[in-house]
């Protein structure tokens, strides 16, 4: 059975703003989920609906087979770890984790005995009798986590919780995380703008845009085979080499006039009406030497970006003056300038309706 | 200091602080002053000269003064009525007008209307309103069959109808600044209190209140001290009667002053209110100055 399901919810505020437009997704249970968009695409408001904290305009929300859509927030059992991790900041660090618990009138030593455990498990123990304006960010959103662990809720929720932490701890607080939510077994619900989080964490990704789903799977699922543009320019790191083309068909085989390669076609039927498309290929689809079932095409190495483990180069389509991107092992060396062969995967290039903006199948 | 000012530069400044330092002088500390030295003295209006020196008897006097000490406790009952029942309307209205978002200025401006009009002229329509034949009051009161009641001629209502009055006019100072803190309070506490599983109540006793102790204390400390200060109403209401039963501590030492004509001794009682208020003032001055 699945843990929690939406059912076209729709959220419109004031002067008729549609934050969320009749969305349909299911949470199965254990599943570290993740919302994911741009600033402004109703992430947040779904979850703020999931946890209660807004009213929905329609449709409903069913948490463990129980429709929970009027519920309210208290009686839902549904933690809720905030962006700025709103802490109590008149109670110390121990009142803050225990408030919940004190509530629902626990018995001390329970609370006592939850209380070390959790800040056991995020190594908060020596903190317990400071005030939040005592603690460093990080420490605040161990306390904020803390908060919804000691609770045992049905589901987590956490909007943007990593978001106000600098790059490094980041990356330590995302493995804790994923470490914490397996330990559990529960399920995460969680909301970020950041594809590498979603990758890394998540079970399973909802992609969304202007308040509408556009792809929901498994983060390789999504990443290899987005369903249109918008998601392949989205769910790319740093950037997807999306360009618009001519194209013309001979046979079974497909010419792309932009970069003026050739690829075989299964589905002709469905490019056929086309004559311009909407192609893409990652950095990492592009090589610099020759391999099985690629394409060589002439380029001119325009920038390179190290980033140590890696390096980015820019390089320039001989023929049609177009920069694409391509991920290469560091140590392979180039000059800026250096006219070289590069190598396009073509199992890899996707094709997009140039109007739709949908994914064509090949 | 600043040593890097030369003699100059700070002497021009002080002659562009003169006239301000002239004014507080002359307006403030010279009045101040004026009244503390002349409660040393025997200083009457009939004969106005420092020449009959007498030590504290103005203060002994004073203490020894039983209608002194009546208006003392006239002006405690008062002042802890008056506050308390202003706090208790005031943060509950509030509470109430926090949750509305639309039409904010013009509730905003309607509370502000009583603390814009003079207490003299909120004195004077009230007692139009309050008197006993042709006041609108005892009107209404008349079509309900209630008896036309002595709003001010009777002693212990009179007490009462004060108070209610005060009330009316202070009650939106309370609103406003009790309102101006509630909307500073952030939500996200309150979400996450409410996802902790918190119940109204639970989130106005461990979110509200801990938020709102700072401005509860500032306004209730400033509300304290100028209803102490009460005055105007009584002149133009009560004149401190029917008997004694108004007769605040400010109206009585004005009546001593200028009824009376004993000046000194009046000094000496607005000394004894001074050191009062100022010893109220000193928690909130180390409250605000709290660096927290």
């Amino acid at each position: 059975m699945n843990k929690i399901l939406v059912k076209n919810l729709s959220k419109k505020f004031q002067k008729n703003i549609d934050a969320v437009k009749n969305i349909t997704f299911e949470i199965e249970k254990e599943d570290f989920f993740v919302l994911l968009g741009p600033s402004g695409c109703g992430k947040s408001t779904t979850l703020r609906l999931i946890g209660g904290l807004e009213n929905t305009s329609s449709g409903q929300i069913f948490l463990d087979g129980k429709d929970i859509t009027n519920t309210d927030p208290k009686d839902r059992n549904l933690a809720f770890v905030f962006q700025n991790y709103a802490l109590y900041p008149h109670m110390n660090i121990k009142k803050n984790l225990s408030f919940s618990l004190r509530l629902k009138k626990t018995n001390k030593e329970i609370i006592e005995k939850k209380i070390n455990e959790v800040a056991k498990l995020l190594q908060i123990s020596d903190l317990l009798d400071r005030k939040p304006s005592e603690l460093s960010g990080g420490q605040r959103q161990r306390v904020a986590l803390g908060r919804a662990l000691v609770r045992n809720p049905r589901a987590f929720l956490l909007d943007e919780p990593l978001s106000n932490l600098d790059a490094r701890l980041r990356v330590l607080m995302r493995t804790e995380l994923i470490r914490i939510q397996k330990m559990l077994n529960a399920t995460f619900v969680y909301v970020t703008h950041d594809q590498v989080e979603a990758m890394t964490m998540a079970t399973k990704i909802c992609i969304m845009n202007k308040g509408e789903i556009l792809q929901i799977g498994k983060p390789a699922e999504i990443y290899e085979k987005p369903n249109c543009i918008f998601v392949a320019n989205f769910l790319a790191n740093p950037v997807n080499n999306i360009f618009k083309s001519k194209i013309s068909i001979i046979e079974n085989e497909i010419n792309i006039k932009l970069i003026d390669i050739n690829l075989s076609l299964k589905n002709k039927v469905k490019i056929n009406k086309f004559n311009e498309i909407i192609f893409s290929i990652r950095p990492e689809h592009i090589y610099v030497e020759k391999k099985e079932n690629t394409v060589k095409v002439k380029s001119v190495v325009e920038v390179i970006e190290n980033l140590g483990h890696e390096k980015i180069l820019c390089v320039k389509i001989v023929k049609s003056e177009t920069l694409f991107y391509v991920r290469i092992n560091s140590e392979i060396i180039f000059k800026i300038g250096e006219l070289i062969d590069i190598f396009f995967d073509v199992n890899k290039v996707l094709f997009f309706d140039p109007i739709k903006e949908n994914l064509i199948e090949r | 200091m600043d040593n890097n000012l030369n003699l100059s530069d700070r002497r021009f400044g002080y002659i562009l602080a003169a006239p301000s330092v002239l004014i507080v002088i002359l307006i403030i500390l010279f009045p101040i002053s004026f009244a503390i030295v002349s409660s040393f003295f025997d200083y009457t209006l009939i004969n106005k000269s420092f020449n009959n020196f007498i030590g504290i008897e103005n203060y002994l006097n004073a203490i020894k003064n039983e209608r002194l000490f009546n208006s003392i406790v006239v002006t405690f009952f008062f002042v802890i009525l008056v506050v308390f029942f202003e706090f208790l309307l005031g943060f509950f209205i509030a509470l109430l007008l926090n949750t509305i978002e639309k039409f904010k200025s013009i509730y905003y401006f309607i509370l502000l209307l009583p603390l814009l009009i003079n207490p003299i002229v909120v004195g004077l329509i009230w007692r139009m309103f309050l008197h006993p034949q042709l006041g609108i009051l005892n009107y209404l009161l008349s079509l309900l069959g209630i008896e036309p009641v002595n709003w001010l001629g009777d002693p212990q209502m009179a007490f009462v109808t004060i108070i209610f009055v005060d009330i009316w006019h202070q009650v939106s100072f309370m609103i406003i600044l009790l309102l101006a803190g509630l909307s500073a309070i952030p939500k996200e506490p309150y979400e996450a209190a409410r996802s902790d599983g918190a119940n109204i109540i639970d989130c106005f006793l461990h979110i509200t209140l801990p938020y709102m102790r700072p401005v509860i204390i500032v306004t209730i400390l400033i509300r304290l001290i100028f209803a102490i200060k009460t005055y105007d109403l009584i002149y133009i209401m009560t004149k401190g009667g029917p008997g004694d039963a108004t007769d605040l501590i400010s109206y009585y030492i004005y009546r001593s002053a200028f009824i009376s004509l004993n000046l000194g001794e009046a000094a000496a009682m607005s000394s004894i209110l001074l050191t009062i208020i100022i010893l109220l003032t000193l928690p909130l001055f180390k409250y605000m100055n709290r660096s927290d």
